[in-house]
């Protein structure tokens, strides 16, 4: 029985073309897995590094473009290129293939698999050693029938998302999977909740939030099966998700192993991540799949100078100002006074004088012109960048684009929150330039991206110690009776405005608060104010603070008339103001603003102002400069009033 | 003094809430355990720490008779009581805050329920080597697993901590109660965003040994919201730990209408920082990570220290764990003192009967011949009279077992009387409770005291 399972092939399947969308426009009409990343195919950096971990047979399950891909894996057979040495590669596809369940359940019926194999993505680039979790995998499918798969993260540095970082708790005795989250783009999860019982059933469960998943497993046949079953699991996160939630039903389990330090794996998913992962093969991490190795071709090619400098013997590199990442493929010419760091330059490519490049990709036959600069941006074959230009993060250019001289050339704001990608559409002469910023309907994992600089450092998250999270939190203070006053005020007029309840009702809200927590007229008078300004639409931007204000007063105008009547609520007025402006930096430099609308509406008197201005504390010093033309204004005024009389 | 870097305080003065049945009026900390009382292990642990001195705070009512009991322990150690009122219903962060002028230095906190061999030198290396704001020991559980209680049977929940250790700097960064969560256990992203990765420990059992700055308890003394060390103010302290340090400007930011919005409990005004230091930290190879800001930047740190998996580590703060901690003791004692310092059966006991068995004897137990005596404590000054047979029991002082009964599994507590030929088996005897002659009881808990009526 032995010998038979040792002859056993060992298969992998690799999957291509599961989100084409993320690689506009490049990948229009070919695809994603034939994208070149350091001048050499996205498909054959995967087709590598399984033969260097012993793989014998490889499905290439090709969604779209299957012609493509089989012309080009047998372009590279007849070459005689290195992995297909002891290796077989097959490429199957079907036509109704949406996502991954889909082309496991084909696979599935096809019964191509005959063991445990290996589930990766063509965009993957790793060094990793495979058979070592091929056969970890396998020691433990002896003790536990259930095992569906294994799946493979790398920790990383999380302070840039790309959408491939995910979240995890295993338990650290057994390696199982017990939770999966993907983290969001967009930096926001206040926090991370679990199944209790996930701690109560383990005595030790490990969490890690800086993992990035480079969507390479170990399966079992076990999990053909299950997606046969189950066919609504779409992609890899559906299933782990659902066998998660139905371990038991399911009687499967997924197990957890992390790369050691020195193996790399990263998935390119979008252009951020297409950029890191070059940065990344250029600076060798991925070693032995570098430039200068020839990764499948037989001979090396590229010359590997200081600095990372890879260049073609055929290519021409004048004396650079300074240089630094570049990969220079054959028949390029890079000349004099040209700046350069992290370049990849495909074949057939002219750079001219002065130019700044950043974080450029080329494909092949590019030609940039004398003095452009270019940060960010990946450049089609036959793009061209006449002179003078300036193209800046996050630009992808079509093929065979041309751009006009002294051309500018930005993706949209940068304060949109979701991320816009730009592209020029091909065969524009002149120097229109085209929006093609599509929204994204959502955040979808694996969302658009764009190039970008990465900091090398990152910020701290910062904690936001929200009232809410300090009065939950067991052990912290007990809030005094001023702060619950002061947020149940604020609950009621943000209830109030966003609700546009009736301001009489508001009132009775804020005075029956008003006598439960026993404030004083001139503590509710100072504290309404404070809520006022506290309000989310208040806060929500600096910028328009008093436009904001003017909306919500629109509405809540009746109620702080209600309470600011007099001189001396005035002025308890006025000091709210202060007292939110000492705190929140947004403020401090619209207080003027602030108090000027609060004239202007009648809200607050001249003479309240007046007397507040004379008398304010230290700490609010700095508030006279900002104050002073007002003031000046104000003064001004009633001296010409009283003139008048 | 003064020159001292560790204080040792000894926390007494409890009642003993979740071992009622034991204790009544009975100083909880007095309660035998082998030979000596209860309060006597964390001392001699103390003690074999080279600490010189120790305060231990103890309830007003109870010291004279914790000292006499104590003066008749082989002890060395300089014991300095401090006492809390008796009629405050004080926690242990109450009994802290209430003797703080008496702590000069940084303290090494121990409760007088704590048994154990394990060793303080990693807590306090961890401690010193990070300047950490607390250090805490953590045991492995499952102590008590196999042991039932004496008594009517009772649902025995017992409390379970989720403990979150960072794995490489072994930071303790969060603490909570299981019941604290319902079906969902919730964690601050900021928190998995900052540390990365952290290791959940549901079956750890919190030694109550922590080690602490004296700014820590100068920062509880001004917080007199917090009445309990573990359950509040130690998850308080883990958590800010991730807070920044706010304006500064900020700290008195009492407004002119007259109410303090700010709460006044800025941590950071406590724990002192100086840019030297911290650049210091920064350059020292010393820190806990080279290439990145070493402790993200805290300035509190909280480290837990999970004591060797081998060692002897229990809190016996419940009636489960004290009665298994009793009827295990004759086992784990050459563990517990591999010098045999200490012998099981004092030396004044009057220990008569033949035929004994893995038995611990307190000073003045007299065990009268023609007995048999296996796996039990007994306890000061009790007395067993001849043809009895005790079984894996606890017998506490000055208890009397008169002639010919038979008691197995259970637990007689102070001044309780078993009178002639009663048999006993799983039982549970309350403080100075007599038990009829003749009398065969399984599976009750008797008691004089109201509260706890016997339930079958």
């Amino acid at each position: 029985m032995e010998q038979f399972q040792k002859k056993d092939v060992v298969q992998a399947v690799l999957l291509t073309d599961l989100r084409p969308e993320a690689f506009k426009p490049i990948c229009d009409n070919s695809s994603t897995a034939l994208l070149t990343l350091a001048n050499v195919p996205l498909l054959d950096y995967a087709l590598e590094s399984l033969n260097r971990s012993g793989i014998e047979e490889v499905f290439v399950y090709a969604r779209l473009h299957m012609n493509d891909i089989k012309e080009h894996i047998s372009k590279r057979q007849k070459q005689g290129c290195t992995w297909s040495i002891n290796m077989s590669v097959k490429v199957i596809g079907a036509e109704g293939c949406r996502c991954l369940g889909d082309a496991l359940r084909d696979i599935d019926a096809k019964s191509l698999i005959r063991g445990h194999f290996v589930l990766m993505e063509a965009e993957t680039v790793t060094n990793a050693n495979l058979s070592y979790f091929l056969e970890e995998h396998k020691k433990t499918a002896k003790y536990d029938k259930g095992i569906a798969m294994t799946v493979i993260y790398k920790e990383v540095i999380t302070g840039v998302r790309t959408g491939d970082e995910v979240m995890i708790a295993m338990s650290t005795d057994n390696k199982r999977l017990q939770y999966h989250q993907r983290i969001k783009t967009n930096f926001r999860e206040q926090s991370f909740a679990m199944p209790l019982d996930i701690f109560l059933q383990n005595s030790n469960v490990a969490l890690h939030h800086n993992l990035a998943d480079p969507q390479i497993a170990i399966c079992s046949p076990l999990l053909l099966t299950l997606f046969s079953d189950n066919f609504d699991f779409e992609n890899r996160d559906d299933f782990v998700r659902g066998l998660i939630i139905n371990e038991e039903v399911l009687n499967s389990r997924i197990y957890v192993e992390m790369l050691p330090r020195e193996q790399y794996a990263r998935r390119v998913s979008n252009w951020l991540t297409y950029q890191i992962v070059s940065n990344d093969v250029i600076n060798r991490w991925s070693y032995p799949l570098v430039p200068d190795m020839g990764i499948c071709c037989l001979r090396q090619q590229f010359l590997f100078l200081r600095n990372n400098i890879y260049k073609h013997e055929s290519a021409t590199l004048s004396k650079l100002m300074s240089k630094e990442n570049i990969v220079l493929d054959s028949g390029s010419s890079v000349d004099t006074g040209s700046k350069l760091s992290s370049v990849v330059i495909g074949r057939n490519c002219k750079i001219g004088k002065n130019c700044n490049l950043d974080h450029v990709y080329m494909y092949d036959d590019v030609v940039i012109e004398d003095n452009c600069s270019l940060e960010y941006c990946l450049i089609g074959s036959g793009a061209k960048i006449s002179s003078n230009s300036h193209v800046l993060e996050g630009v992808v250019i079509a093929p065979k684009t041309v751009i006009a001289p002294n051309s500018n050339i930005t993706t949209p704001s940068e304060t949109d929150p979701i991320a816009k990608r730009f592209s020029i559409s091909t065969q524009k002469t002149n120097d229109t330039e085209e929006l093609d910023d599509e929204e994204d309907e959502e955040w979808e994992v694996g969302g658009f991206l764009k190039m970008r600089s990465v900091p090398f450092s990152f910020e701290d998250s910062e904690y936001n110690s929200s009232t809410e999270d300090e009065l939950s939190s067991h052990g912290s203070p007990v809030p005094d009776d001023t702060n619950i006053f002061l947020s149940e005020v604020i609950d009621s007029l943000t209830r109030g405005y966003n609700e546009k309840s009736n301001p009489d009702f508001l009132i009775l809200e804020i005075n029956s608060s008003r006598y439960a927590y026993n404030m004083s007229l001139s503590e509710v008078n100072f504290y309404v104010t404070k809520a006022i300004l506290s309000l989310p639409k208040v806060k929500e931007s600096s910028a328009n603070i008093v436009q904001n204000l003017h909306h919500v007063l629109g509405h809540l105008g009746p109620v702080i008339s209600n309470y600011i009547k007099y001189k001396d609520a005035m002025i308890d007025c006025l000091k709210g103001v202060e007292d939110c402006c000492n705190q929140e930096e947004d403020f401090k430099a619209k207080v003027a603003q602030i108090v000027h609308y609060l004239y202007d509406k009648d809200y607050v008197a001249e003479d309240a102002i007046l007397e507040w201005y004379e008398n304010l504390s230290d700490e609010s010093e700095w508030m006279k400069t900002h104050l002073k033309k007002l003031i000046d204004w104000l003064m001004a005024s009633s001296e010409e009033e009283s003139e008048e009389e | 003094m003064g020159t001292v870097e560790f204080q040792a305080v000894v926390l007494a003065a409890g009642r003993g809430t979740r071992l009622p049945e034991l204790t009544s009026d009975h100083p909880k900390c007095l309660l035998p355990l082998g030979p000596y009382p209860m309060l006597w292990y964390p001392l001699q642990m103390l003690q074999q720490h080279d600490f010189q001195e120790v305060i231990v705070v103890v309830l007003e009512s109870q010291k004279t008779e914790i000292q006499q009991t104590l003066e008749k322990t082989p002890l060395k150690l300089k014991i300095d009581y401090a006492t809390v009122p008796s009629d405050s219903d004080f926690g242990t962060a109450d009994s802290l805050r209430h003797i703080h002028d008496r702590i000069k230095s940084d303290v090494i906190i121990v409760s007088c329920d704590v048994v154990t061999n394990a060793k303080l030198y990693p807590v306090v290396s961890k401690f010193r080597a990070h300047n950490a704001s607390v250090a805490a020991l953590f045991f492995p559980s499952g102590f008590e697993a196999g042991i039932t209680v004496p008594g009517p049977k009772t649902k025995h929940k017992p409390e379970r901590d989720l403990i979150g250790i960072h794995p490489d700097s072994e930071r303790l960064l969060f603490l909570a109660s299981t019941s604290d969560f319902d079906e969902e256990f919730v964690i601050s992203g900021h928190l998995l965003r900052k540390n990365e990765k952290m290791n959940i420990h549901s079956r750890l059992v919190d030694s109550h040994i922590y080690v602490m700055k004296k700014w820590v308890i100068d920062y509880l003394t001004k917080k007199d919201n917090f009445s309990t060390l573990k359950g509040e103010f130690l998850p308080y302290i883990i958590k800010k730990q991730m807070s920044r340090m706010s304006h500064p400007s900020h700290i008195e930011a009492t407004s002119e209408v007259g109410v303090n919005l700010k709460f006044e409990d800025d941590i950071f005004q406590y724990a002192p920082s100086n840019k030297l230091e911290a650049q210091i930290v920064k350059a020292s190879l010393y820190n806990d990570s080279v290439y990145k800001e070493p402790y993200g930047g805290d300035l509190v740190r909280c480290y837990a220290i999970k004591a060797p998996k081998d060692c002897i580590g229990v809190r016996t703060n419940t009636t489960l764990s004290y009665y298994a901690l009793n009827s295990k003791i004759s086992g784990l004692w050459p563990q517990l003192f591999p010098n045999n310092d200490y012998p099981l059966i004092s030396p004044n006991a009057v220990v008569e009967s033949r035929q004994i068995k893995d038995i611990a004897v307190a000073d003045n137990a007299k065990l009268s011949e023609k007995t048999s005596l296996t796996l039990t404590t007994f306890g000061l000054h009790c007395t067993v009279n001849p043809k009895v047979i005790i079984t894996n029991s606890v017998i506490m002082g000055h208890a009397v077992i008169e002639e010919g009964c038979k008691i197995s599994n259970s637990i007689v507590c102070n001044r309780a009387v078993i009178k002639k030929g009663s048999i006993l088996k799983n039982c549970l005897i309350g403080p100075s409770f007599v038990v009829d002659e003749e009398s065969t009881k399984e599976m009750v808990h008797l008691t004089n005291a109201g509260g706890f009526m016997e339930i079958e």
